[in-house]
């Protein structure tokens, strides 16, 4: 594979090292992500959102389409505010703000995720469609509809992980700055 | 009825000395908030987050692997905080399962690829059917079976859904499962 690892860390982010993360690779400001987790940036390079949550065994994957290679201007770009919590499958081609993937959720390739929301645990969704803002699909039969109030922040909670796992685990240290980015140029 | 022996290497699982195998491809985080009470199996690729709060087990549990063992979150006006979680003794918890029960008793049975969210209380001699999806804050009572369709079944005596003996059965299981969980023999030479 010729793509080789590139992660960029900014500042206040909390990402443990024990994480598998293969690609090119950005995490803004303030995500949080759990041993175990695994991001592979395949087809292109993804730009995570700031505070996000990304659990363990929870997998995102930019994989490569049949017979395309690695384009750097293929980017999965992922909003700020999502939770993708353990073992949830995410291979979505575009992420807005504020969703939470359950447990053991697969959202497949050709979903476009917009705002808001919520894919209930254990669900699959493997057609393209375009899921419309606070959406909401739950249940056995994987149903739709429109949350009636919005989900809450997970800000308290990423406060809480950021106190706890540096005092447990292994990080790989912030490595890029925008400020001191900014004064090389 | 019997189970037919398991094998591991030598190399793959530590022994300590209240008996309990723990594969070294885990990852428990915060070990020394995690207590398991002797006897405690833990296969390869199972998580357990000692981190983020206490873990308590009984004797006699076997956590499958993959499974991931996380305890639960409660968010207040005022941060949030994640709770100790107890498991009782003789609880079997299937491959690949995710638990984030506040509470799980003795003689449980939790089937594969079964989700539990978030601070549910599961009672003695409960069953999970695999791939059960738990909304959170459950509460499953003795002698009932969460099926995979998501009802809860049983109760009342009703031996059809979880045996009179599941007590017994649990016993006999979970300790039949440790005592053919064996190390491979060394190859005669």
């Amino acid at each position: 594979m010729p793509v080789e690892n590139n992660v960029k860390i900014l500042p206040k982010s909390v990402v443990c090292e024990e994480s598998t993360l293969r690609g090119d690779i950005t995490f803004s400001a303030g995500c949080v992500v759990h041993p175990s987790a695994t991001i592979i940036a395949e087809a292109g390079p993804i730009i995570i959102g700031e505070n996000c949550i990304v659990e363990e065994y929870a997998t995102i994957a930019h994989r490569l389409a049949d017979g395309a290679s690695y384009d750097t201007n293929n980017i999965l770009s992922i909003g700020s505010h999502n939770v993708f919590e353990v073992g949830c499958t995410v291979e979505a081609a575009r992420i807005g703000d504020k969703n939470v993937f359950e447990s053991k959720s697969f959202v497949g390739r050709g979903v476009t995720v917009s705002s808001g929301c919520v894919i209930g645990a254990g669900i699959q969704m493997r057609t393209a469609q375009l899921m419309p803002e606070n959406t909401i699909v739950y249940g056995q039969q994987a149903l739709q509809r429109e949350a009636i109030e919005k989900q809450g922040s997970q800000t308290l909670q990423i406060d809480f992980l950021r106190k706890v796992l540096p005092n447990y685990h292994h990080l790989r240290k912030p490595n890029y700055d925008p400020k001191k980015a900014r004064s090389v140029i | 009825m019997e189970i037919p022996d398991t094998y591991y290497s030598k190399d793959e699982y530590v022994e300590t000395a209240s008996g309990n195998k723990v594969s070294r491809h885990t990852v428990l985080c915060g070990s020394q908030n995690i207590v398991l009470n002797g006897k405690v199996i833990v296969q390869s690729g199972a998580i357990i987050r000692g981190d983020l709060a206490n873990v308590r087990t009984g004797r006699y549990c076997v956590i499958s692997k993959n499974s991931v063992i996380r305890p639960p979150y409660k968010q207040f006006s005022k941060g949030i905080a994640f709770f100790p979680m107890h498991i009782g003794d003789h609880v079997y918890i299937g491959e690949g399962a995710v638990v984030s029960a506040a509470n799980v008793g003795s003689f449980v049975y939790i089937g594969k690829n079964a989700i539990i969210g978030r601070r549910c209380t599961l009672k003695d001699c409960c069953v999970i059917e695999d791939g059960a999806v738990l909304p959170p804050e459950t509460t499953v009572s003795s002698y009932m079976r969460y099926t995979a369709k998501g009802t809860i079944e049983g109760g009342q005596g009703n031996p059809y859904f979880v045996p009179a003996a599941m007590q017994d059965e649990m016993v006999n299981y979970t300790k039949s499962f440790y005592e053919h969980f064996v190390r491979t023999p060394a190859p005669a030479s």
